[in-house]
């Protein structure tokens, strides 16, 4: 079993939380005139970083995070 | 939804009970949350009613509160809407500002609710929730709706102006802030601009919070060398793509725009999770045993503590189902809409009602009955039926801060004290007098240290 990531930028506001949590996985990037958006730098990340990966989900304000296994 | 319109649409159900001239004005006045709970059930998931002469289509159930909350600026409206806030926020402020602008400055505001800044304002939050308790005592009696809106009032002048402001604040600034929350009444939304002393009172208690808020935006420009790490701070050095700066009126709306949205939803939340909680004691038992396993060893409120504390968390989940502080949201149709077959002219004004979604038994059995365990988002469809904080691309952006405030307070409160109701259980009421609701007054609990 893998992580496999996803996310639905339509929901993404910038708050950032991913990037606290796991900035190995999640970047925002920064925008003159409108949200940040969050940018996933691995869709597949390393199992020793799950805990962060899952937290980064959980976390999310708008739950723009979704994890699946594959 | 799609903008292909055909000649075969029907038109949406139209509401009994219109009066000449005046529409459903009166009786939405009265109740407006309980109006629009009729206006679904007679009518289903479309139902048109008038607002003095507004046509307004009430969208009901997941898939259309779905279609409205992803519905985009340049179709269905926020501007053409809210332009009730124009007033209390300032001219050119957000639902008065061109489009552009307009979504700098909501990426502004959200800016100052990012990561960063919120570990600061956890600290700050527990700072003044000890601040509030330390003169209670041993027993004693309080209405919690006013010391609610005292302390959020404070919380929300702290992380958001800082520390000087916070600390500087007046009876004056209270009084201001209560004429403009006073001016947000739904006779507001029909024509914001009436003569009537309400609005004169408004108008003043925005020209005048300008003053102030200037006053410190002049010193910190004075003083470029020290930071703050608040919200203000984020607003000063905002810029536009043209990299220009918000100007003094921008930011002191800016400001306003932010406290008001934040404020006067987190004290009424609060105080309904207070009563709730005192009405519940079989569930507060059980968020105290929760909180005794996370803080019992004196660990700090802090940004981290605070993510997980999963009873407290649905409690006030509960709360924000059957007590949701906005109650209605609306948005103006800019171009024709083919829902489903039925044809919402452009004019037209789009609403939903999170207060009725939240009682729609198909969705929450037995729907006034408080129940923190039930489901709220299992499913996409449920998520689109509990709709506290909206959703989509406009979705409340400080709900990660409301949470996080609450969970704050009740952490600190629970510990400490337990919480009994001092009027009959049916005292306790949804007040929807303005347009955040809020329990009605007295909202008086009696409070005992516990041992």
């Amino acid at each position: 079993m893998a992580m496999k990531i996803s996310i639905d930028r339509a929901l993404c506001q910038g708050h950032s939380v991913c990037l606290g949590e796991c900035p190995e996985v999640f970047n925002v990037e920064e925008s003159d005139d409108a949200y940040p958006q969050v940018v996933l730098l691995q869709e597949t990340p390393a199992e020793e970083l799950r805990d962060k990966v899952m937290a980064a989900a959980r976390y999310c304000p708008n739950h723009v995070i979704t994890v699946t296994e594959v | 939804m799609s903008g292909a319109v055909t000649p075969e649409l029907k038109l949406p159900p139209k509401v009994s009970g219109e009066k000449p001239g005046v529409g459903h004005m009166e009786e939405f006045s009265v109740n407006f949350a309980r109006f629009l709970m009729r206006c679904n059930d007679e009518c289903g998931e479309l139902a048109e009613y008038n607002m003095a002469g507004q046509q307004t289509v009430l969208m009901s159930g997941p898939a259309a509160q779905e279609a409205f909350l992803k519905g985009l600026d340049k179709h269905l409206s926020r501007a053409a809407a809210y332009q009730a806030t124009v007033p209390v926020f300032g001219k050119g402020v957000i639902f008065d500002a061109p489009p552009d602008r307009m979504k700098t400055q909501l990426k502004i505001q959200v800016d100052a609710l990012r990561y960063q800044n919120m570990k600061s304002y956890a600290a700050v939050i527990a700072e003044e929730v000890e601040a509030w308790v330390s003169d209670w005592g041993e027993e004693g009696e309080l209405d919690f709706l006013d010391e609610f809106i005292r302390l959020t009032l404070n919380t929300a002048c702290h992380c958001l102006l800082g520390a000087d402001f916070r600390y500087r604040m007046t009876a004056e600034f209270k009084a201001l802030y209560h004429d403009l929350e006073k001016g947000l009444q739904a006779i507001a939304f029909v024509d914001p601009y009436l003569q009537q002393p309400l609005f004169e009172a408004r108008d003043n208690a925005r020209a005048r919070l300008q003053e102030l808020i200037s006053e410190i935006i002049a010193e910190r420009r004075a003083d470029p060398d020290t930071t703050y790490g608040d919200a203000l701070e984020t607003f000063m050095s905002g810029t536009y793509s043209d990299g220009t700066s918000l100007s003094d009126n921008e930011i002191t709306g800016l400001v306003i725009a932010t406290m008001f949205a934040g404020h006067h939803t987190s004290s009424g939340t609060a105080a309904w999770t207070a009563v709730e909680l005192a009405r519940c004691p079989e569930y507060t038992a059980d968020i105290l045993e929760e909180l005794t396993a996370l803080f019992g060893g004196g660990q700090d409120l802090t940004f981290e503590n605070l993510r997980e504390i999963p009873r407290l968390e649905a409690f006030i989940e509960e709360v924000l189902r059957l007590h949701p502080p906005l109650v209605l949201l609306m948005r103006r149709v800019i171009e024709d809409i083919n829902y489903e077959g039925t044809l919402i002219e452009a004019g037209k004004t789009v609403a939903i009602s999170t207060y009725g979604s939240h009682r729609n038994p198909v969705f929450f059995p037995d729907p006034e009955t408080f129940n923190p365990c039930r489901d709220r988002a299992s499913t996409p469809e449920m998520m689109w039926a509990y709709i506290p904080f909206g959703g989509g691309p406009h979705k409340c952006a400080g709900n990660a801060f409301a949470m996080m405030q609450l969970k704050s307070i009740f952490a600190a409160l629970l510990p400490k004290y337990e919480f009994e109701l001092v009027d009959p259980p049916e005292d306790y009421q949804d007040d929807l007098s303005a347009i955040v609701l809020k329990p009605s007054s007295p909202s008086r609990l009696r409070y005992r240290r516990r041992t």
